[in-house]
Order: structure tokens, then C-alpha cells, then sequence
């Protein structure tokens, strides 16, 4: 069974059966297990988990971007009738950037230091808007040189930057943090990308800052029909701005569903210890936390990787893996809890 | 137990800048300006603000790491912001820090048992011979095990990272501890198990802490006390509870209002605050928030709004935070 909507949509990304393993000294250590999830247009999707649970890992291995000498991956990752895993490197070479956008947690790093911001942004629109650049020259009668500028300005204003003369003229470091990651969301919104992967996008971000990057995405996804795959270890961000929450533990998807289902009614145990972390404001009471520790992927518990953290173990918890069990419409969990029938009771 | 250990009084520490060719400093980065505050023995206060608005640069100011340029710091009664490094030196034991990134701060060639010795080594009065017991208790208190004496920092997750650096801290029985950001780097889960630690070490042992960070939700979990600070300044602070509940200055409530909440039906949240944070080379005139403030008025332009008591060791830096908080306008 897949995790999906029972909607009339199309997803326009789909992930099926996806585990990465990565050859070490300590033998293989399979980093995600039968990632199954689904994206679907307009529709930001949270990614939930803590440290090295495979958030990251898997938003990169939707684009190939892990380094190919160790790693071994299988499954299908369906986006537009073809299977990403599949594509030869130049062929993704054309979907990275163009249909496919991404912008990652520090964005000082990831602008070039040497360049400044307009001569970046400027090769960027060449390559991707030829011909409003052609339009805007007859039109206005103006050189290619001028155009690409008014352009430039025109998209920064777009992500509410203003001073746009002055930034296309700085370097990287010359800029805030805030402004730095509007200036790459402005980057990735240029190709108009059905997808953009936000990796961690504001963690780095001050909250007043955070407030507007998210604000921003938001709308971006209301206004453009932009899927976001959301990934982040902040259930504040989860809550306020997805549309549906995907909870990873130990390299699979524990459970999926609309932010309210997640939020209100987690099935999970171990989503119903990570909501219990989190501190509120307004709330005293000591933090109760989920005890242990995440698990070696090297050799990672066999059946549930969560069960030897979890309150509610049974036998068939160490010894079988938990399927996927839509337990309400559009609300996956992968717990032995819910099964309907237990082997061995 | 309300007497004060720390007690600053209009602290200001500048960085220069630019030079002129004299050698006199032309340009200054007011990092602090003009800080005044106690801590009392006993308490956990909090400080917040948004990066670069000074936080670390006071915690570091009253372990005397940064250099003051002008006021008093008092710690147990004592002046100690002139003293020469030989003078100062019975004083830092008492005076700790734990850093954020917990792997950063330990050294990786060495095991823990060294690294929790080098701190002891400064203690006067444990014998060497009494080391090997006293990690252990301390080990003991951080809620690890005493074979992970003879493990390198790498072997540990960030938790436990994190937990060596505090039994680090407390290795020479301080009475004042500054967390800097020090949970900023772990996971909820794992954040919620360091704080806990931290509120049960405070009680056990009568310690005073200074707890700086960004993160406004975790400081009512531990923190007696929470001061906001903005461009180098206090701007208020109020028992923990109080400043969430009902905060005075526009400022706390519009950092407040942008953390994201935990729970999708409160959707009303992530208010946003329009502007960028003042440079510190060149700090607005009067009241530093006025630029971004919407309440403000010709006065804060002007006047720089003095500390009005609220009450006892609450207080608030506004011109109009009375008519402000009378009208409602900075409640719900």
C-alpha cells in the first residue's frame, strides 16, 4: 500500500520503496529503509526527525546529490512519468535547478564568495529566462546588459528585498543571513520549479528572521502551485506553515499524515514522544523527553528500530518490521500497535 | 537566599574598529552599552536577543573574557573588572562556561578523565590522588558512567558531549555558570533531557546560572528570571512566567510572537517584525528598538528611555510601556 492522499490529485513526485546504504569500515550501514511518501503540487510537506535520522539523505537522494563511490540505492522516485534514479548524470544535470530547486541551511556558504550577487544572479536568468530578457528588450528598448538587471531586480523585490541596486553589487559576505537565504530563495524560484527541497532552511535563522523566510515560502507555494518538501527538526515550523507532517526515525518514515492528524491525534509512539519534547511557551512542567538513544544504522535493532526506546514494546516488535497501516484516511503509521491481527497473540 | 552574586552596573564593552593614524580609536563596536543587572545566588536568568545583539559578548564580559571599557562588576560583593590576571585568578573557579558546540569545546586527543583532570588541576584542594574519585562523582552527577573516564569525545553522541562539558564546569565547584547557547545544537529530545539535568544540578548544588539564547520557549523551563537584550541593551526583564504571559516591551513581544508553535490550531502565531537589526557601529539615537518599534513616537527618537521598575527586579526600558500595557496593546 502507499502513503497517499485518497484525493482526485496527481502526486507530482513520488517516492517508492527508496533505501540508501553507505559501505563503511563497519560494514554497510543502511542509512534509509523503504522511504515511501508522496508530493504532492501546492502542497508543502514537512520532514520531521532528529540528528541523522535520514531527513537530509533523503532529500538528497531525491537529486543524487551524495557522493556515488559508497552508496548503494534502490526503489523509484517517480517525477513526471520518469524515474529520477534512472536519469544518466546530464540528464539530471537538466532537472537539478530547473524543475527541481534547492536551497540548504547556511546560505552564506552557498553563494559563491568571489562573485557578486548580481553577476550570480544574472548568469542564472540568462539561462533560464532567455526570453523575457528578448521581451523586455524590445519592449523597452533597452540593451540585454540593462534587462537581465531590471529582471534581477524585479525577482529580489519579489522575495521582498528592497535595496536591490546595492545588493546585486555585494558579495556574499557582505549581506545578512536573512537576507542571503531571500536572495537564494529568489535563485530557486527563477527556473519556476514545480519542486523546491528546503533543507534545514532556517535553522540558522534568528526567530524574527525565520518569521519571514517562512512567511515568504508560503506564499510562494499558495501563489505558484510550488511543492516544498519542508525538512526540519523544528515541530514549531511543522505546525505552522505544512500542509502534512512526515515523522523519520532511524532512516524510515514512521508515520504520515495532515498536520492537524499529526499534531493532535500522533499514533506513533515515538511521534507522541517528540511533540512531549518540545517546549511550549506558557508551560512549566519538567520537559519529559523519549529515553535512550537513536540507534547505530550500522547495526541497527531488528524489526521496529524503535522499539527498544518504546514504552509500549511487544514480542513481535524486535522480531518483525511494522507495515504500513492507513489507520484514517490519509494518516499512515508503521506500528505493530494498530495491525490488526498480531502473529503471535 | 536573595542575596546578589553578580551584580553589574552600567557595563560597557566596545571592540575598536577602525583606528586613526594616531593609534586612537575612531569607530567602535558596541557590542554592550551600558548594562546594569544582578544576579542573585541561587537564580537561573536568562538572557535573549537575536544574533549580534551583544548576549555572549556580556556573558563573556563578566567571566571577564571580553575586555570591559567602563562600570563595575561586582561578583559575591568584590569588584573584580580591575583586577590584573595574578589577582583575578582565585576567582575563576568559581566562574564557569559551557559553551554551544559541545564538540568544539573538548579536545579530541584527550580521554575524558583528562580532560575532567586538567579542570581539577586548578582546584587548590584536591590531592592528585583524589582525581579518579572525583571524576567519577562528577561523571556520576552529569548521569554517565564511570567507564566513559576512558573514551575520547568523538565515542559520544551530542547529549553526552554535552553532559562532559558541564561535569567540566562544575569539576572546580563554581558557584556562577554561563551556558551559552549551549542546547542550541542538540535535538528536542535531547535538548529536554540537558535541561532537565541542568534545572536538578542548580537545585542540588545551589548554583547560579546565566543562561543566553535565542530561543525564547526554553527559558521558562529553567530560567527564574529573563532579561531581553536588543542592540547592546537590556530591554526588560521579568520573572519568567510574567514576561511570556504578559511582556512590556514591544520588542519581547514581537520576539515572542515569531517562534513557530507546536501545534497547527494556533495559526494566529509568527507575528512579523519589519526591519533589520541595528548596527552596532551606529546604534539608532534614543530608544535603540524606535526604528522598528510600531508604537513609537518624536520621544523615542530623541530620549533614551531609562529602566522603570515594575517590580522588585522586574523592570522595563519603554517610554510608553504603561500606556501600552494599560490599552492592552501588547497583550492578547
Amino acid at each position: 500500500m502507499h502513503m497517499s492522499h485518497k484525493t482526485h490529485q496527481t502526486p507530482i513526485l513520488s517516492v517508492e520503496d527508496l533505501s540508501v546504504s553507505f559501505g563503511g569500515s563497519r560494514g554497510s550501514a543502511k542509512i534509509l529503509e523503504g522511504i515511501e511518501f508522496e508530493l504532492y503540487p501546492g502542497e508543502v510537506l514537512a520532514l520531521v526527525g532528529e540528528t541523522g535520522c535520514g531527513k537530509s539523505v533523503t532529500a538528497k537522494s531525491l537529486l543524487d546529490l551524495i557522493p556515488q563511490l559508497s552508496r548503494n540505492r534502490s526503489g523509484r522516485v517517480a517525477f513526471n512519468g520518469r524515474d529520477l534514479l534512472d536519469l544518466s548524470s546530464r540528464e539530471l544535470g537538466k532537472v537539478r535547478g530547473h524543475s527541481i530547486a534547492m536551497i540548504f541551511q547556511n546560505p552564506q556558504s552557498s553563494i559563491n564568495p568571489v562573485f557578486t550577487l548580481g553577476e550570480q544572479m544574472c548568469r542564472l536568468i540568462r539561462m533560464y529566462l532567455p526570453d523575457e530578457i528578448k521581451t523586455l528588450c524590445k519592449q523597452k528598448m533597452v540593451k540585454e546588459k540593462a534587462a537581465t538587471k531590471q529582471i534581477a531586480q524585479e525577482k529580489l523585490a519579489e522575495v521582498g528585498l528592497t535595496e536591490t541596486d546595492r545588493l546585486l553589487k555585494s558579495y556574499a559576505h557582505e549581506i545578512s543571513g536573512g537576507m542571503a537565504q531571500r536572495y537564494k530563495i529568489a535563485l530557486a524560484l527563477l527556473s519556476s520549479p514545480e519542486i523546491l527541497i528546503a533543507d534545514e532552511a532556517t535553522s540558522a535563522l534568528d526567530v524574527t528572521v525565520q518569521a519571514h523566510i517562512l512567511r515568504l515560502l508560503k506564499e510562494m507555494s499558495q501563489k505558484k502551485g510550488t511543492a516544498i518538501l519542508f525538512i526540519t527538526h523544528d515541530l514549531g515550523i511543522a505546525a505552522q506553515i505544512c500542509d502534512r507532517v512526515a515523522v523519520m526515525y532511524s532512516g524510515r518514515i514512521v508515520e504520515i499524515g495532515s498536520t492537524l492528524d499529526i499534531f493532535q491525534k500522533p499514533l506513533h509512539p515515538y511521534t507522541r514522544g517528540l511533540l512531549e519534547a518540545v517546549p511550549k511557551l506558557g508551560r512549566k512542567e519538567p520537559l519529559r523527553f523519549v529515553s535512550g538513544m537513536i540507534p547505530d544504522l550500522a547495526n541497527p535493532p531488528d524489526g521496529c528500530r524503535f522499539h527498544p526506546r518504546c514504552d509500549h514494546t511487544r514480542a513481535v516488535c524486535s522480531k518483525q518490521r511494522p507495515i504500513i497501516i492507513e489507520k484514517e484516511d490519509g494518516h499512515f503509521v508503521t506500528c505493530h500497535l494498530y495491525s490488526a491481527t498480531l502473529p503471535d497473540e | 537566599m536573595s542575596d546578589v552574586l553578580i551584580d553589574l552596573s552600567h557595563i560597557k564593552t566596545y571592540f575598536p574598529q577602525k583606528k586613526t593614524l594616531m593609534g586612537k580609536v575612531s569607530t567602535w563596536v558596541r557590542a554592550v552599552d551600558d548594562v546594569t543587572l544582578k544576579i542573585l545566588r541561587g537564580e537561573c536568568l536568562g538572557l535573549v536577543g537575536e544574533s549580534g545583539c551583544g548576549k555572549s559578548t556580556l556573558g563573556r564580559t563578566i567571566l571577564r573574557l571580553a575586555p570591559v571599557l567602563s562600570g563595575t562588576i561586582r561578583f559575591n560583593g568584590v569588584e573584580i573588572q580591575h583586577l590584573d590576571e595574578k589577582a583575578f585568578q582565585p576567582y575563576r573557579p568559581k566562574m564557569q562556561m559551557v559553551f554551544q558546540d559541545p564538540r568544539a569545546s573538548l579536545n579530541p586527543k584527550m580521554k575524558v578523565m583528562q580532560i575532567l583532570s586538567e579542570a581539577l588541576a586548578i582546584c587548590a584542594h584536591v590531592e592528585k590522588i583524589q582525581y579518579a574519585q572525583r571524576a567519577t562523582e562528577l561523571m556520576d552527577m552529569v548521569d554517565l558512567r564511570p567507564e566513559h573516564l576512558f573514551r575520547y569525545p568523538h565515542e559520544f553522541s551530542g547529549g553526552q558531549q554535552q553532559r562532559i562539558c558541564i561535569a567540566r564546569a562544575l569539576a572546580t565547584q563554581p558557584e556562577f555558570l554561563v551556558f551559552d547557547e549551549a542546547t542550541s545544537a542538540l535535538d528536542v529530545s535531547v535538548q529536554a533531557q540537558i535541561l532537565n539535568l541542568m534545572a536538578d544540578l542548580q537545585k542540588r548544588l545551589n548554583l547560579t546560572f546565566l543562561f543566553i539564547s535565542h530561543d525564547l520557549s526554553i527559558m521558562e523551563h529553567i530560567c527564574h528570571r529573563v532579561a531581553v537584550m536588543y542592540a547592546g541593551q537590556v530591554m526588560e526583564i521579568q520573572d519568567a512566567d510574567a514576561l511570556f504571559a504578559s511582556p512590556r516591551h514591544p520588542y519581547t513581544k514581537a520576539l515572542r510572537d515569531a517562534v513557530p508553535i507546536a501545534d497547527p490550531t494556533q495559526t494566529d502565531g509568527m507575528t512579523i517584525l519589519e526591519g533589520e537589526v541595528p548596527s552596532l557601529l551606529d546604534p539608532p539615537q534614543g530608544c535603540r528598538f524606535h526604528p522598528r518599534c510600531k508604537h513609537a513616537t518624536g520621544r523615542c527618537k530623541q530620549e533614551s528611555p531609562k529602566a522603570d521598575v515594575i517590580k522588585l527586579g522586574n523592570w522595563v526600558r519603554c517610554h510608553h510601556h504603561l500606556r501600552l500595557w494599560k490599552r492592552g496593546l501588547l497583550s492578547d
